[in-house]
C-alpha cells in the first residue's frame, strides 16, 4: 500500500517538479509560451467551494445519521438508508447536470454556488453512512447509563453518543472531503473554471481538478508539466488534511 | 477535558474557514452578465478546446491594455459552446464546427458566426519503415478508415508512394471515441471525396466507425498512434507537431500532394472565400487552389447579434474587433493559421452587426 502511494506521488513529482516554485502557488494561470504562472486561483476556488459544500452537507448529513442511528426504526428509516445508498451510487457527472439544471440555467451564469452544491450532494451520502456507522459503535450500555441518571434522550445523544464518536465523524467527513476535492465531472458544468481571481460565488470559479483537466488535454508539454504539478499539489493537500484531522481527533484510548 | 479542547480547536478552525469563505462571498452580489464589484466588467466565454490556448493568449494580452475588464474563456468542447450560448449562460460561445440549422433554430435569438482562425486535421501514422512522408489521396484515406485497405503495402498506397519501403503490416486505425469538431472536419472531407463513405458512415461530430480503436481527445489519438507501430489516425495539426508525429501529405482537388502547414491551410481558406455564404458557415474541406491543404476548417466565435446590455456589448465588440485586428498576428506563433484577408473582412462585417437596440459599437 505504502509502496503504491510512494510510487504515485514520486511519479507525479518527477513529471511536475519543473513547474513547482513559489509563483506556482501564488500566481494566476498564464497563456502558453509565457514563463511562470500558477494555480493560486484554482487552490482558492477549490477551498471556497469545499467550504460551501461542507456547510451544506455536514449539518444535514450528521442530523440524518443521528436520526437513522438513534431514532429511526421503521420503514421511513429503511427508505432513507436505501436512498442514501442510491445517492452514493449516482455518477458524479449526473450530479453535475442536476446542479446545472437547478442553479446554472435559472441564474443564467455558471457559479461557485452551483459547484459547491454539486460537491455537497456528492459528500452527503458518504457523511451520512460513515457517521451512522460510527454512532452505532457507541455501546448501548453508555446510552443506558445516561438515561439511568435521568438525562433526557437528546442529552444522551449529544453528550454521550455524539461526543464519543466525534473522531469517527471527523474521519467520515474527511473521506467525503477527499472525494469531493478530486472531483472534476460535477464542476465542469457548474463552476466551469476560470483563469481569473474568483472569490465571488456568483461568478464562474476555478478549481484544481478542472485546471488539471484543462492543462492535461492541451497539446503543450509545458502545460502537461503544470498538470502533473497541480495533481501532485492536490494529492499533497488531501494527504496533509488527512494528517491534520487525524491529529486533532486522535482517539483518547491510544 | 482533552476532548473539549479538541472540539474547540476544530470549531475555531472551521470558523476561520467560514470567515474566509464569507470574505470571498461578500464581494457583493453580481447579476449574471452585470458588473462585478471586485473590479469592473466581466465577460464569460466557453466552448471549443482547439482554440483555447490562443484565446487565453488574446485575453491575457488584451487585459494588459484594459486591466479593468475581466474576460475569461473556458474550454468545454464545441458541443458545450453551442449549448451554453443557446442557454445564454455565457456571453460568447466558440465552436469548431458551425452550428447546424436545427441548432440555430433552438437559440432564442439570432447567433452570429465569427471565424477567428483555422485548424487543420492531419492524417498521422506510425511507420518506422517509411523514411519519407507518405502521400495519400482522399479516397485511399477513406478506404483505410473504412477498413477496405488493410495492409500498408496495398497496391493503392504503393502506387502513390513509389520507392517507399512499405512493409507487409496490418494497418491499425485509431479514431476519436468522443464527439469532436476534429472528427466533424475529417469526416466532412471523407464524405466529399468518397461516395461510399457518404453512404455508409456519414458526417457529424461523432460517427459510427466501421473499424479501428477509439482514443479520447486529440491527446488520446496522438498517444495511441505514438505507441502502436503500423497505426494511422487523425489529429489537429498542432498535436502532431508537438508530439513529433509523422504526417501524410494529402492530394488536394487540384491534384497536388500538399503537406499540412499554417500556410497551406490559410491557402485553403482563400480557396473557399469566393463561395462563402452570408452567414459564414462554410466547410473548407477539399478547397480549390494548388497550394490548398484539403482537410481544414474555421473555428468560430458565437455571439448574439442583438444584445441586451450596452456596456457589456461594447466591451465584447471591442475585444473581438481587437482580436481580429491584432490577435491574428499572434496566431502563427502558437500554431494556428490566420484568416486570409478576404475572410477577415467578412468576419469584421459580422462584428459590425452586433448591436443593442440598433446601436452598433465598432470604432
Amino acid at each position: 500500500m505504502i509502496a503504491v502511494l510512494v510510487i504515485i506521488l514520486g511519479y507525479m513529482l518527477y513529471r511536475g517538479i519543473g513547474a513547482i516554485n513559489v509563483s506556482f502557488f501564488t500566481d494566476l494561470p498564464k497563456p502558453v509560451g509565457e514563463p511562470g504562472g500558477g494555480i493560486a486561483n484554482a487552490i482558492v476556488g477549490s477551498a471556497i467551494m469545499l467550504v460551501v459544500a461542507i456547510l451544506l452537507s455536514l449539518p444535514i448529513g450528521v442530523l440524518a445519521a443521528i436520526y437513522l442511528s438513534e431514532f429511526g426504526h421503521g420503514w421511513f428509516a429503511q427508505t432513507l438508508r436505501f436512498l442514501t445508498d442510491v445517492l452514493a451510487g449516482i455518477p458524479s457527472i449526473v450530479v453535475g447536470i442536476f446542479a446545472y439544471t437547478l442553479i446554472v440555467i435559472p441564474m443564467r451564469s455558471f457559479s461557485g454556488w452551483a459547484g459547491g452544491v454539486a460537491l455537497a450532494i456528492i459528500m452527503l451520502p458518504v457523511i451520512i453512512r460513515t457517521t451512522e456507522e460510527m454512532l452505532r459503535l457507541v455501546p448501548q450500555s453508555l446510552r443506558d447509563g445516561g438515561l439511568a441518571v435521568g438525562a433526557p434522550k437528546w442529552r444522551v445523544t449529544v453528550d454521550i453518543v455524539l461526543a464519543s464518536s466525534i473522531s469517527g465523524i471527523a474521519t467520515g467527513t474527511l473521506l467525503a472531503i477527499s472525494r469531493a476535492l478530486g472531483e472534476t465531472a460535477p464542476l465542469l458544468f457548474t463552476a466551469l473554471g476560470s483563469s481569473l481571481w474568483t472569490t465571488n460565488l456568483e461568478r464562474p470559479m476555478a478549481s484544481m481538478p478542472v485546471q488539471i483537466y484543462t492543462y492535461a488535454i492541451s497539446p503543450y508539454d509545458e502545460w502537461h508539466q503544470k498538470a502533473w504539478a497541480a495533481a501532485f499539489t492536490l494529492v499533497a493537500i488531501i494527504f496533509v488534511l488527512n494528517v491534520v484531522v487525524r491529529f486533532l481527533t486522535r482517539s483518547k484510548h491510544g | 477535558m482533552r476532548l473539549k479542547s479538541r472540539l474547540i480547536t476544530t470549531g475555531m478552525l472551521s470558523l476561520a474557514l467560514l470567515a474566509g469563505a464569507c470574505g470571498g462571498a461578500s464581494d457583493g452580489p453580481v447579476k449574471p452578465g452585470g458588473e462585478s464589484n471586485s473590479g469592473g466588467l466581466a465577460i464569460q466565454g466557453a466552448g471549443a478546446t482547439f482554440p483555447y490556448p490562443l484565446y487565453s493568449k488574446w485575453i491575457s494580452e488584451y487585459n494588459k491594455k484594459n486591466p479593468s475588464l475581466k474576460i475569461d474563456y473556458q474550454s468545454i468542447g464545441s458541443g458545450g459552446g453551442i449549448k451554453q450560448i443557446t442557454e445564454r449562460t455565457v456571453d460568447f460561445g466558440a465552436t469548431d464546427a458551425p452550428m447546424n440549422d436545427e441548432q440555430l433554430k433552438a437559440a432564442p435569438k439570432e447567433i452570429l458566426h465569427i471565424p477567428t482562425v483555422l485548424g487543420a486535421v492531419v492524417v498521422t501514422y506510425n511507420l518506422p519503415e517509411a523514411k519519407n512522408p507518405i502521400q495519400l489521396d482522399g479516397p485511399t484515406v477513406a478506404a483505410i478508415f473504412m477498413g477496405d485497405i488493410k495492409k500498408w503495402n496495398d497496391p493503392k498506397i504503393a502506387a502513390m508512394n513509389e520507392g517507399a519501403a512499405l512493409p507487409d503490416k496490418d494497418i491499425a486505425v485509431v479514431h476519436r471515441s468522443d464527439g469532436s469538431g476534429t472528427t466533424a472536419i475529417f469526416v466532412d472531407y471523407m464524405a466529399k471525396v468518397s461516395p461510399e463513405w457518404k453512404d455508409k458512415v456519414g458526417v457529424g461530430t461523432s460517427v459510427n466507425w466501421p473499424t479501428g480503436i477509439g482514443g479520447k481527445g486529440n491527446e488520446g489519438v496522438s498517444g495511441s498512434v505514438k505507441q502502436t507501430p503500423g497505426s494511422i489516425g487523425y489529429v489537429e495539426l498542432i498535436y502532431a507537431k508537438q508530439n513529433n508525429l509523422s504526417v501524410a501529405s494529402i492530394k488536394n482537388s487540384a491534384g497536388k500532394f500538399v503537406t499540412p502547414s499554417l500556410e497551406s491551410v490559410t491557402a485553403a481558406a482563400s480557396g473557399v472565400a469566393a463561395r462563402i455564404p452570408d452567414d459564414l458557415r462554410v466547410s473548407v474541406t477539399n478547397a480549390d487552389g494548388e497550394a490548398s491543404y484539403p482537410i481544414s476548417g474555421f473555428t468560430y466565435l458565437l455571439v448574439y447579434k442583438d444584445q441586451d446590455d450596452a456596456v457589456k456589448a461594447k466591451a465584447l465588440v471591442e475585444f473581438i474587433w481587437w482580436a481580429l485586428a491584432e490577435g491574428e498576428k499572434m496566431a502563427a506563433d502558437l500554431g494556428y493559421s490566420a484568416l486570409p484577408p478576404e475572410v477577415l473582412t467578412k468576419a469584421q462585417a459580422k462584428v459590425r452587426l452586433i448591436n443593442v437596440g440598433g446601436k452598433t459599437f465598432v470604432p
